[in-house]
């Protein structure tokens, strides 16, 4: 498969593009923490996308917008909401996740979420939370990494709510089930 | 570490994140994303699952042991 050269300002083209179609989403994953700062490097742009048919339909809008190739088949898939669809048909690469490990929901994510310039980004805990839930060989190694950021991140940006992690864990300590 | 850790656990790299906040958007843009192929994730137009247990699933079984994408050992 022949596909034009990436550069990194597409990730900003998306954003804005899903801003002006009025997406509700959130950067998701590595893609994310590298917005808020995280040196690290990364291929794909994570966005975990409210789960709504209008949501879906303005998703799919706007990646034609930016010329991916969105197929009735991948829209309807789109608009559906399945849990995780992966898109390779642009001028580089989209996970929608509209369910990603670790995070109950779209809404409590957002009141947690940060905007960063044009991006909405979920909260640095909330994408810890979800790597950590997926369990893969790859998140648990950048994991420790991740943490350490967090230590610094949050002496500048402490976070406003605290995560469904935070949560969980005060539940557990608690004893509730 | 856990969540409430306050303490960072190499010194080295807290000074190369607190270098990374002090860059402005598209820096961090332009340093942290890029392009490189990966086999048989890149080998498809699109994929969709219907739950997150189909795609790790799916993961595990298809791609290769090096993209670290299968299960963590407990």
């Amino acid at each position: 498969m022949t596909r034009p050269e990436f550069h990194p300002l597409q990730a900003e083209e998306i954003a804005r593009a899903f801003n002006d179609a009025g997406v509700d989403y959130l950067f998701l994953g590595k893609s994310g923490a590298i917005l808020l700062g995280y040196p690290g490097t990364t291929q794909d742009v994570d966005v975990f996308p409210a789960r709504t048919p209008e949501n879906g339909r303005r998703i799919a809008g706007a990646l034609k917008e930016l010329g991916f190739d969105i197929s009735a088949a991948l829209e309807a898939e789109i608009v559906a909401g399945k849990d995780f669809v992966q898109i390779k048909t642009g001028p580089f690469d989209v996970d929608l996740v509209f369910a990603p490990d670790g995070i109950a929901s779209f809404a409590e994510a957002w009141q947690r979420g940060v905007t960063v310039g044009v991006f909405h980004v979920a909260s640095l805990r909330d994408i810890i939370a979800s790597k950590r839930a997926s369990g893969r060989q790859k998140d648990m190694i950048e994991l420790p990494l991740l943490e350490s950021f967090r230590v610094e991140y949050e002496k500048r940006s402490a976070p406003p709510l605290r995560s469904a992690a935070d949560i969980a864990a005060d539940k557990h300590q608690r004893g509730d089930s | 570490m856990s969540p409430n850790d306050t303490t960072p656990a190499d010194p080295e790299f807290a000074e190369q994140c607190r270098r990374q906040l002090d860059r402005p958007l598209a820096a961090r843009i332009r340093y942290g994303f890029n392009r490189v192929h990966k086999p048989v994730l890149d080998d498809a137009p699109w994929r969709s699952f219907a739950t997150m247990a189909e795609y790790r699933a799916w993961c595990a079984e298809n791609l290769p042991e090096y993209l670290g994408f299968k299960p963590a050992a407990k």
